[in-house]
């Protein structure tokens, strides 16, 4: 009597993890056609310790948001040198939404921006220089207010100044009132300059009493 | 009275934009990203919009492109301002629907003739 194979029904998820998941398996899914596999060798990587590297090179030609997406909180939750600097590198995207998903990621890592923030902050590029002090704007360091007078003192880029003397005038105290006084009179003529010193200096006053 | 939406993160620069705005004679709306303003204009019909680039959520070339693809929605002139100066910033502006794009900081006067230009009330 011939045996019969018994038939067995599988339901098969299609976020069902499909191949084993060692480092080599996941490295190959991540470069997958389907972007629901790539998502989760993502995943998996960002329990990797040695991911970082193949997860930066993926992310210079992911064109798939949510795997992007899922690029950069792994390389946060990584956090080593080479997960950072893919993150860095992102700041200098001519695609705005990277740039801004990376700022928005780069907000929540304090600890692991110190180290690299005043090489932002003096960036040749001022747009990075921008990115840089958007960084941070709810950056929880306790040197925060000090990076932005620095800032406002040094930097020759009106843009940069405008943008650190908005942040300024939110979380400024009575320390940054000389520098936001000699930036005013750094860019007389700009009204833009004027106006947001005018507003940081009312708000710092009206705070400190 | 024309309302205009100014779009941008930064609250100073909102007010700044609602300062001069207002001073001029326009009613003035804020939103603080691209989805807000995207939920602004589907309630309100707006006669000119000021779009940020750099926004969290939705950045204002997103915005824009979402915007243009309303098709039940009057759509009214958007001038794109930004810190960002580089010729391929602008092309990007105009390609997702900006009509014209100011580089940051604006100036009142420069920005009232770009709103009065684009408002029609230009006298010939």
């Amino acid at each position: 009597m011939a045996f019969i194979k018994k038939q067995t029904s599988q339901v098969i998820n299609e976020d069902e993890r499909k191949t084993p998941r060692d480092f080599n398996g996941l490295c190959v899914e991540l470069n997958h056609e389907d972007s629901k596999v790539r998502r989760w060798a993502v995943r998996d990587l960002a329990e990797q310790l040695n991911a970082s590297s193949v997860l930066v090179t993926r992310l210079e030609h992911e064109d798939d948001a949510s795997v992007r997406t899922a690029i950069l909180n792994a390389l946060a939750k990584l956090g080593d040198t080479i997960a950072m600097n893919g993150l860095v590198a992102c700041l200098r995207s001519e695609e705005a939404a990277l740039r801004n998903e990376a700022i928005e990621i780069l907000k929540e890592l304090p600890y692991e921006v110190e180290p690299i923030i005043d090489g932002l902050l003096t960036d040749a590029d001022s747009d990075v220089r921008i990115f840089a002090v958007n960084i941070l704007e709810s950056l929880r360091h306790q040197h925060v207010e000090q990076w932005l007078i620095g800032v406002i003192e040094k930097d020759p880029h009106v843009n940069v100044c405008s943008t650190a003397l908005d942040l300024l005038s939110e979380v400024g105290s009575e320390l940054a009132i000389p520098a936001i006084e000699k930036l005013k009179a750094r860019f007389p003529d700009e009204p833009y300059v004027c106006f947001s010193a005018d507003l940081a200096l009312k708000r710092i006053e009206e705070g400190s009493r | 009275m024309k309302h205009i939406l100014v779009i941008d993160d930064a609250a100073t620069v909102r007010l700044y934009h609602r300062n001069i705005l207002e001073k001029a004679g326009y009613s003035v709306d804020e939103a603080i990203n691209g989805i807000e303003a995207l939920e602004k204009s589907l309630v309100k019909s707006y006669d000119l919009y000021i779009v940020d680039v750099n926004m969290p959520k939705l950045d204002g070339y997103g915005f824009l492109k979402e915007f243009r693809r309303q098709e039940d929605v009057v759509q009214s002139p958007a001038i794109m301002v930004t810190t960002e100066s580089g010729n391929h910033d602008k092309i990007l502006g105009y390609a997702a629907g900006a009509n014209l794009y100011m580089t940051k900081p604006t100036k009142p006067n420069e920005l009232l003739s770009y709103v009065r230009l684009l408002l029609g009330e230009v006298a010939e």
